[in-house]
């Protein structure tokens, strides 16, 4: 599903460059759940940008479903994200603003859908969240956990291939990041999503298919 | 898509009030500057009623006869060489000076020589400027008269409350007819209901009003006149004068827009065919009639020059650079604004690009808020500016001159705030379109 093959990060300044990606190859297949982890700073977060195409390699190549990515444009690279990526963030990134239900929608806004149709798709997706009762509050109004659900069912709302989670379990206590990890669980089970998670928790990270650990920019394991 | 727009920058303007406080007075006074100064330009310069083919009128109101004099002048260069000074002397002979006399052009000139003009589909001869001091209840009024042949009421369209105009046979026969202004019957009468045929007393004369008319808007004396008489009765000696000078004016109406400025030149070029005037005591060898377009005549009324065609650059070279400073100042202010207010949402535009804006989606919706923005300090604008006209007209601060709120001005109010809107959006929302996802995810305030 997603191949990465001597994929390298190099960030540039005037005078330090640093390197955070060294090298890394990696196969994720379609359905997996796959878990990254290392200590801070080791490229986890940046590895993860790269697959979901909101960051370039310095070099190496990469390809989602059979794709190479260099023949996507910038237009046709939001284009594919929009279709085929979900991302979720530690720090949720819902737009305080927008309720619930409108924060859900997001996805849907770039894609030819009737508002009414829109509407539907993100009851659908919340109520896979459990949150439907709580469509029209707004993000400030939610705990923790809730608004990591929120985040999710805005991930999923546009049925996306692969999702990509960014510790989405880091920002929450034990038993809410357990809920967090049944529903992404479920997904991948039921719905045969392939999901990509960066974690600092070793108990999630278990729990999931694969497990690969970075440390200085390169793969360890 | 535009309803999770509109929702959203409703909720960011109720989330900012003093950010949104700043921007909506900013935007709303200024648009009430400008949708005043519109609304006074429109008054003043459109095609209103009685010069509704103002565009066709040259108006001759000046003509100046002077005399260049030449006189020689000694340049005297004295240089010392070895000793022995030398003096080396240039004559020239060249102006050294001018006597004029300007004043408005006489019956009788313009009678003779400016009656036979191409281009002319009409014309009209008047006598602006006479006044009459009338007592009426112990208070003195001041009434202000024109003395206009028949063809003044073809070529002004005026507004008739009530009655008609006179026409040739009323002029030839010298009849006793007025014409009065709204505000001539109110100071007069105290009302303006049926005063057709009531009478008027100037200097001693009893005219019969036969017409009430609503004045000109635009600031021009010989429409906002308060009473119309036939030309008749002004003195048969200053018909009569033979000098050039004069207190009458001219307007002539070309048979087409294009043929105007025809017109105007073939004035020019009449001036330096006219024989000298015979009474010619000052020796003046110099005859400028000085003819103007309704917009020249208008800019000389605020930027005096020699030539007409002067005031009209300056005029508006003055207008542009206010217009510009006026736009400018608020623009620049709302762009900073702008900025801070965007900056602040880049992690807003970190996940809409992740989950798939292009940079001009998010471009687009930017400057839709802002667009809403300016659109409802339009209309705190709007609403302000018609509270402001109504009060102007009911206090008469610009006297005679009348503020309309009409349809061209409310679109070009509403172009204003667009302009607004885009420009001071387009910046700012380009700027934070191009900033990389990674970075505005970095950034945690939503």
């Amino acid at each position: 599903m997603i191949k990465l093959k001597n994929i390298s990060k190099i960030y540039k300044t005037k005078t330090v460059e640093t390197l955070a990606l060294n090298s890394v190859s990696i196969n994720i297949e379609e359905g997996e759940f796959l878990s990254i982890m290392g200590p801070s700073g080791c490229g986890k977060s940046t590895l993860l940008n790269i697959m979901g195409l909101i960051d370039e390699p310095s070099n190496g190549d990469l390809s989602i479903g059979g794709y190479s990515i260099d023949d996507y444009n910038g237009k046709s690279i939001a284009k594919f994200r929009n279709e085929h990526l979900g991302f979720i963030f530690q720090s949720f990134h819902l737009i305080n603003d927008l309720s619930v239900v409108d924060n859900v929608e997001l996805p849907l806004l770039y894609r030819k859908v009737s508002s009414k149709v829109r509407r539907q798709m993100a009851e659908e997706a919340l109520v896979k969240v459990g949150l439907k009762n709580r469509m029209k509050h707004f993000p400030s109004q939610l705990s923790g956990g809730q608004k990591q659900r929120v985040a999710i069912a805005r991930a999923i709302v546009g049925k996306p291939n692969i999702i990509l989670a960014d510790e989405p379990t880091g920002n929450l206590d034990s038993v809410m990041g357990n809920e967090i990890m049944d529903i992404l669980l479920g997904l991948n089970e039921e719905e045969k999503t392939t999901i990509v998670m960066v974690t600092h928790d070793e108990q999630m990270a278990k729990k999931t298919n694969r497990l690969i650990r970075l440390f200085d920019g390169s793969q360890v394991v | 898509m535009l309803k999770n727009y509109f929702k959203l920058a409703i909720k960011v303007l109720g989330r900012r009030k003093f950010f949104t406080f700043i921007s909506l007075f900013g935007i709303s006074f200024t648009l009430m500057i400008l949708m005043l100064a519109t609304a006074f330009f429109e008054s003043e310069m459109g095609n209103n009623p009685p010069l509704s083919q103002k565009d066709q009128m040259i108006f001759v109101s000046r003509l100046s006869l002077s005399r260049e004099f030449q006189d020689t002048t000694a340049l005297i260069d004295s240089n010392l060489i070895d000793n022995v000074m030398t003096y080396d002397t240039t004559y020239s002979y060249e102006p050294a000076g001018r006597s004029m006399s300007r004043s408005s052009p006489s019956y009788s000139f313009l009678n003779d020589h400016l009656s036979d003009l191409p281009f002319v589909e009409n014309k009209t001869f008047y006598k602006d400027g006479s006044s009459y001091d009338i007592f009426i209840n112990g208070n003195k009024i001041n009434f202000s008269a024109v003395y206009s042949d028949a063809n003044f009421w073809e070529i002004h369209n005026f507004k008739f409350i009530a009655g008609k105009s006179f026409g040739q046979s009323e002029v030839d026969n010298q009849e006793q007819v007025a014409v009065i202004s709204r505000k001539a019957s109110l100071e007069y009468f105290g009302h303006t209901d049926n005063v057709l045929g009531e009478e008027i007393i100037l200097d001693g004369k009893h005219f019969k009003v036969i017409g009430l008319i609503e004045s000109g808007t635009a600031s021009m004396s010989h429409i906002n006149s308060k009473v119309y008489l036939p030309l008749t009765h002004v003195p048969a000696s200053e018909i009569k004068d033979k000098g050039y000078l004069g207190g009458f004016e001219a307007v002539f109406l070309a048979n087409n827009k294009e043929n105007a400025i025809k017109l105007k030149d073939e004035i020019n070029l009449k001036e330096k065919k006219i024989p000298l005037p015979a009474d010619n005591s000052n020796d003046f060898n110099i005859i400028n009639i000085e003819p103007m377009t309704f917009m020249e005549g208008y800019a000389r009324s605020i930027v005096p020059s020699e030539k007409p065609e002067e005031s009209l650059t300056t005029f508006f070279g003055i207008i542009s650079f206010f217009l510009i400073l006026f736009f400018l100042l608020p623009t620049l202010n709302l762009i900073n604004l702008n900025v801070s207010r965007i900056m602040e949402r880049s992690s807003e535009i970190g996940v809409r690009k992740a989950f798939g804006a292009s940079s001009k989606t998010i471009l687009f919706q930017f400057v839709f808020e802002n667009i809403i923005l300016t659109i409802i300090g339009g209309l705190i604008g709007f609403t302000l500016a018609v509270i402001l006209i109504y009060v102007i007209n009911d206090s008469q601060i610009l006297e005679d001159t009348i503020l309309n709120f009409n349809l061209k001005v409310f679109i070009y109010s509403l172009l204003i705030c667009l302009f607004f809107g885009i420009l001071s959006g387009l910046i700012p929302a380009w700027r934070m379109s191009k900033v990389h996802i990674v970075n505005a995810l970095k950034q945690n305030s939503l």
